[in-house]
């Protein structure tokens, strides 16, 4: 009965395609189904073709070496998160238990803080501090509208390893909406719903619809059509880009220094494109996963955590980024969990006053969040990096938050794991205290893994973390 | 000009430094302060602010004939706000007189702001992007393309509670991406790429009708339910003799329940001149799209369309209401290229025929991106701006197999990923060595067209800009825009936001657990909650039988699901929201008093949302104003469902964020942020053993406390003055088997019994705190910046105008338009200005200052 299209309407379908494509894959499943590993290689892995020193973000095996950071809102209850003792073979505390299959590959790390999320002379407003903080180490500027922060370890580690993927860094996140009304205690919402910062007024806004990242990574369409249609919007782009690169130039000349900032954050989008479409014809496309496109943000909240995740491996099983962040909620979360049987607000419920039934919820909802960081671990396990390791081991991957008690909002002995074996450069299985650092430390120790030169110093480090 | 600004003015021409010309101001207004301001404070506030005295970090008395006012600036701005809310000096100390306090506000205006009544500073907008709605809109006025921006481009960031300031939108690679996206797909769905097509013609669902339902409907889809037989027809008339083609549309549709499924099934037979075209069976598949294309030679003259509709499965359970929905049947053709037409909406971009030689095909790109551009940018544009863009178009079109019109469109993708169009970029009119200048006409244009309509300025301001007579005819085109159907974007956005209406749409609340409180104590459901605590709370490690018991416990208390007896659907949610902003529309365009969006004897309802209110005799799903009867407490924003409900938890109301959002939005003095270590409350609950204590008694513990008291006094009285509202904002005698007591004291005195005298109470002693909080909102939504001190001057000469007018929201209006900041810009920064540091780029340099900006 389908006939084959006219010429026109090929056309016609063409020049709607992005419109009608919404439309076309609603109702289609919404977990995807991630191809084997074998299908997706590179063709030819860009660092190793380009490192001039060759351990930038690569495994001493030749492997990508892959780092990406993952935080929990409104922290979580220390007794039900901390291992009983610490050393290898540790007991798994009720909150991590989602976690015992990979228990060799998680290294829980007590004793990091985050000193510049505390109150100082700047009042309330934990949940902004924790939130910007965390990435970034800094003291946050209590402003709505004069944002500074700082830059984030992810960001300060994709300047230099950025140039080896498609993609400098993903940044995603499962908070759909954003409600109206001043964020935390005078603190701008930008700092709350912002992981990632490519520069001190420059939070690297993080995407939340898994059809949109997917799209953005493989291109738009059906299996099998995206290398195609990523290419035709290459070759539309390549013209549109001088055209706009003279335009904000020129604009830039006539501008201020505040609105200069805003005219170099769009000039740094445009180079980035460019860089990108240079990429794709130095070494080829990235290989389509031949899975359909998920159809947009799941109504359940598991399930798009998990899509999201999927995605996350997806973009490490083609090299198409090394580094990624994932902000689940933003600290201060209200989210109800009706889900799983806890319909009051995640947040309101945090402040607990020490009510054991609220303590309760609380630690159900800390578990969810491992549950589903743990099925994300348990793929990046299953999933065979080029030197025939698991991509999980060659990765070091943060989970955390920036709030340790939430009822309390404390900011030292922060709830943080790493999860992965840095290609073997990180030593997990263990429970280990480092009794009062700063998380930078961590961070520190991290980009020196990834091959990091010339950072002496992150936020407010005080040196490298011994023993990871 | 003021001596102030003269001594200024003559210091800096002279050369000096900013602290010098603050040192010599200085000296004046020490002179000044010590003859009249400081006997006042002398006598009201150093009590606790000065001799020795510093509650809260604050002693007046440190600024003397030594120190420099101006640097105090946020001390006194503090001062000023708290004199004025009634805040300070507090209720039981002796108070100032009206005189005396409107001395120390002039003097801090004067002598520490530095401000000058006749040209206040207008201060500086940062260069604003574009944010969701308002490159939704402008993409509709521009192209006429209907763009889900909401849905394509992530969240923008918000500061003072809205998402148009220009400081925090900041645009990351990711979002310049979308927006280079986003132009492709918005050019390639409006602007045609050739210049013939075969007809075709579009007959929706709603046209197929049957003789006997002699539906009137001719636009949208037509539904089918799958339990009953159905036939419906239309009659296509072909002009012409040829080759067509038919592509049917259809989708399957469902009313989702939870955990049914509908096995029902239908057969539908598709017709054309009776003759069979498609039979085929449907099942539940909620959602799904079909598409169909079928040849048919045709001779000129009518046809007949049938879709005819039959149930297969009587007697199974229907729970889903399924549906088969007729989308639309498109016809094209004749197909024969002799037929063949003008694309739809080409004459909108290529008004003439594409010109035969090559130098008249380049003219031609030049005129029609020119104009595109001139409108896209909201401004004219260079000479070279054309130029450039017939460049790139007949780079395009020059290609063999590619026409004009691809070309052309190709530059048009350019104009719509330019900065020019993305960011909202502003020239001043000459400054003539003054300190402001006028932003020009073409600024001014768009500064109104997105603040009353988040969107592009219309032809008529361009004209009106491009003549120079925008400024002349300012009062005559704000009505205008007023009456347009655009204007609809300041109740969506602006009252969206302030009052967070907008976020009824996703508020989380859970229904059972708010109507939960509501019943009477249940002593069976106690006793199970107490022996969960005693198990959890056991330090020995269970019994088998024990944990069992716990995890059943669990179960029952937390996870128990039954349907609640009323619940925020969508739809009641969609009400509310038109609730909201329906009153706010009203008051606007009537130019009622703005005190009524306080307290008035109407609101506007439908038929589900009269029911959720205990309002009587409202029939039919369209919103309508109702009078309310003289005993509803309803009426004004504090009791509408919004407010009610964006200001609880999900399973309970919290007269704390109610009370914040009143002193907040309404009242303008928002409490300091909670501190820090919040002392937990338990102990002092710990008496009440036989029931959960009501919020007001647990609140009253916060109140104990004389840290937690400084705020709770004030937030807790105007929260609990709406516990009669429920968390989806039904009304409620009492709460866990306690009779509700709605009664408090403000703490700037006055006494209520409930939430109506509250309302008298806000309408006759603090109109001004409110015309005063509304104008700040209003005129940070349309500066798209936040507010600073050198703004307190503009905003007191609106609220005066305000007051003057009987409250009336054409004064408001007229004052933000009129107002400096609106109209103006800063030349340069003036002397007393904060130093703007480039932001450190270095890596992991620490950010920021603590100084609390107020």
């Amino acid at each position: 009965m389908k006939k084959k299209l006219t010429a026109n309407e090929n056309i016609s379908l063409q020049r709607h395609a992005g419109l009608s494509r919404r439309h076309f894959l609603r109702g289609l499943g919404v977990c995807l189904a991630l191809p084997a590993f074998e299908s997706l290689l590179p063709t030819r892995l860009l660092a190793a073709a380009v490192s001039p020193e060759g351990n930038l973000a690569t495994t001493a095996t030749g492997a990508p070496l892959r780092t990406a950071f993952v935080y929990f809102p409104n922290g979580a209850i220390p007794a039900a998160w901390w291992p009983a003792t610490e050393g290898t073979d540790f007991p798994l505390s009720r909150t991590l238990q989602p976690l015992a299959a990979n228990q060799k590959q998680i290294q829980v790390i007590g004793g990091l803080d985050h000193l510049n999320a505390m109150a100082g002379m700047d009042g309330g407003g934990d949940h902004a501090r924790a939130n910007g903080t965390f990435l970034t180490g800094v003291r946050l500027k209590k402003s709505a509208t004069d944002i500074h922060a700082g830059i984030s370890i992810d960001q300060a580690i994709a300047r230099q390893v950025g140039q080896f993927t498609r993609f400098p860094s993903l940044e995603l996140t499962c908070d759909a909406g954003r409600n109206t009304g001043a964020c935390d205690s005078g603190y701008s919402c930008a700092y709350q719903y912002n992981l990632s910062w490519s520069s001190p007024n420059t939070p690297m806004t993080p995407e939340a619809n898994p059809r949109q990242v997917f799209e953005r990574l493989f291109g738009a369409g059906g299996p099998g059509e995206r290398v195609e249609n990523a290419k035709r919007r290459r070759q539309e782009q390549r013209s549109v880009l001088d055209f706009v690169m003279q335009d904000a130039s020129a604009m830039e000349h006539r501008l201020g220094s505040r609105d200069q900032d805003k005219l170099d954050q769009y000039l740094t989008g445009v180079r980035e494109l460019e860089t990108r479409i240079q990429k794709a014809e130095r070494f080829g496309d990235v290989k389509d996963p031949m899975v359909p496109t998920p159809a947009g943000i799941p109504a359940d909240y598991a399930q798009h955590i998990q899509l999201m995740y999927d995605i996350m491996v997806l973009a490490f099983q083609t090299d198409s980024t090394r580094v990624a962040t994932m902000l689940l909620a933003h600290d201060g979360s209200n989210r109800s969990f009706a889900d799983i049987g806890i319909p009051e607000g995640h947040h309101d419920l945090s402040h607990h006053q020490g009510n054991p039934e609220k303590i309760e919820k609380i630690t159900e909802i800390d578990l969810f969040y491992v549950q589903q960081f743990g099925k994300f671990l348990d793929k990046l396990a299953a999933t065979k990096d080029v030197d025939g390791n698991s991509i999980l081991h060659n990765s070091m991957i943060v989970y955390g938050g920036g709030n340790a008690d939430g009822n309390r909002h404390t900011h030292v002995n922060l709830p943080i794991l790493l999860a992965g074996a840095g290609g073997g450069t990180v030593t997990p299985g263990r429970f280990v205290k480092q009794g009062g650092k700063p998380a930078t430390n961590l961070f520190l120790s991290m980009a020196d893994r990834m091959g990091l030169k010339n950072l002496e110093r992150f936020g407010d480090s005080t040196g490298r973390l011994e023993n990871i | 000009m003021d001596f102030r600004t003269v001594i200024l003015t003559v210091l800096v021409t002279a050369g000096f430094t900013a602290n010098q010309v603050a040192q010599a101001v200085d000296a004046a207004a020490a002179d000044e302060f010590k003859k009249t301001v400081q006997p006042v404070l002398e006598e009201y506030c150093y009590d606790c602010h000065g001799d020795g005295e510093n509650r809260g970090g604050v002693a007046l008395d440190a600024f003397n004939s030594s120190t420099n006012f101006v640097e105090g600036r946020d001390v006194w701005w503090r001062v000023l706000k708290n004199l004025r809310a009634g805040l300070m000096p507090p209720a039981k100390k002796a108070q100032p007189s009206k005189e005396q306090k409107e001395l120390i506000v002039q003097w801090i205006k004067h002598s520490v702001f530095l401000a000058d009544p006749l040209n206040p500073d207008p201060g500086r907008v940062t260069i604003r992007r574009l944010n969701r709605v308002e490159y939704q809109n402008t993409i509709r006025d521009l192209i006429g393309v209907d763009f889900d921006a909401q849905g394509e481009f992530p969240p923008d960031d918000t500061g003072h509670g809205f998402d148009n300031i220009g400081d925090v939108l900041t645009m990351s690679p990711m979002l310049l991406e979308k927006y280079m996206v986003a132009a492709e797909e918005i050019i390639a769905q409006a602007v045609p790429v050739v210049d013939r097509v075969p007809p075709e013609q579009v007959i929706p669902g709603a046209q197929f009708q049957n003789g006997a339902d002699g539906g009137n409907k001719n636009f949208g889809p037509r539904s089918l339910s799958y339990y009953s037989p159905a036939f419906v027809t239309n009659t296509f008339s072909a002009r012409l003799a040829g080759q067509y083609q038919l592509n049917v549309d259809l989708m399957v549709n469902e009313k989702y329940v939870d955990d049914v499924f509908d096995y029902n099934k239908c057969l539908l037979i598709f017709r054309v001149d009776g003759k069979e075209l498609l039979k085929k069976d449907f099942s539940w598949e909620g959602g799904k799209p079909y598409h169909f294309n079928y040849d048919q030679d045709w001779a000129a003259g009518d046809h007949q369309l049938d879709f005819e509709l039959r149930p297969l499965t009587p007697g199974l359970e229907q729970t889903r209401t399924l549906s088969l929905q007729i989308t639309g049947v498109t016809v094209r053709g004749p197909m024969a290229k002799e037929n063949w037409v003008k694309p739809k909406n080409y004459a909108r971009f290529f008004p003439k025929d594409v010109p035969e030689t090559v130098a008249d095909r380049r003219e031609y790109a030049q005129e029609l991106l020119g104009d595109f551009a001139r409108r896209a940018f909201r401004r004219p544009v260079d000479n070279q701006t054309p130029d450039r863009l017939a460049d790139l178009a007949e780079s395009v079109y020059e290609q063999p197999g590619k026409t004009f019109e691809a070309g052309v469109a190709e530059a048009m993708v350019a104009v719509l990923a330019s900065p020019r169009f993305i960011f909202r970029e502003e020239s001043a009119e000459p400054a003539s060595g003054q300190p402001y200048a006028l932003v020009d006409e073409f600024a001014l244009a768009s500064r109104l067209s997105y603040f009353l309509w988040s969107s592009m300025p219309d032809e008529e301001l361009f004209q009106q800009a491009a003549a120079g007579t925008l400024r002349e005819n300012l009062s005559a085109q704000v009505a205008r825009m007023l009456a347009d159907k655009r204007a609809v974007a300041l109740e969506k956005n602006f009252v969206g936001q302030w009052l967070q209406a907008r976020d009824i749409e996703t508020v989380p609340i859970e229904a059972r657990s708010v109507l939960a409180r509501e019943q009477k104590f249940d002593p069976q459901q106690e006793a199970m909650r107490k022996r969960f605590r005693e198990l959890n709370d056991k330090t020995v490690e269970l019994t088998q039988a024990e944990k069992d018991e716990l995890a059943s416990l669990r179960t029952t208390l937390f996870r128990s699901r039954r349907q609640p007896r009323a619940d925020l659907t969508p739809e009641l949610r969609r009400a509310m929201q038109q609730e909201t902003e329906d009153v706010f529309d009203y008051i606007l365009r009537e130019d009622r008093s703005l005190l009524e969006l306080l307290d008035s004897d109407y609101t506007f309802v439908n038929e589900r949302l009269a029911r959720h209110y205990g309002i009587t005799n409202v029939v039919g799903q369209e919103m309508r104003r109702v009078t309310l009867p003289p005993d509803s407490p309803r009426g004004g924003i504090l009791t509408e469902g919004t407010v009610l409900a964006v200001t609880s938890n999900p399973t309970r109301t919290s007269p704390v964020k109610r009370g914040v959002f009143i002193l907040d939005n309404i009242l303008g003095t928002p409490p300091l942020p909670p501190p820090p270590n919040i002392p937990p409350l338990e102990d002092a609950l710990k008496g009440l053993t036989n029931r959960a204590p009501t919020l007001r008694e647990s609140l009253a513990v916060h109140r104990e406390n004389v840290l937690c008291a400084s705020c709770h006094d004030r937030m807790d009285p105007l929260g609990l003055a709406l516990e009669n509202f429920n968390a989806m904002g039904m009304w409620r005698d009492q709460e866990f088997g306690q009779p509700i007591d709605p009664s408090g004291k403000l703490v700037t005195g006055e006494e209520f019994s409930n939430i109506k005298d509250l309302k008298r109470a806000l309408v006759k002693n603090h109109a001004e705190d409110f015309y005063r909080t509304l104008t700040q909102k209003l005129l940070t939504y349309a500066l798209g910046r936040g507010l600073d001190y050198y703004d307190v001057e503009t905003v007191d000469q609106i609220v005066a105008r305000i007051e003057k007018s009987g409250g009336k929201p054409s004064a408001l209006l007229a004052g933000i338009i009129e107002s400096a900041p609106f109209q103006k810009t800063r030349v340069s920064s003036p002397a007393t200005a904060e130093i703007n540091l480039k932001p450190d780029q270095i890596v992991g340099a620490a950010g920021g200052t603590t100084k609390e900006r107020l």
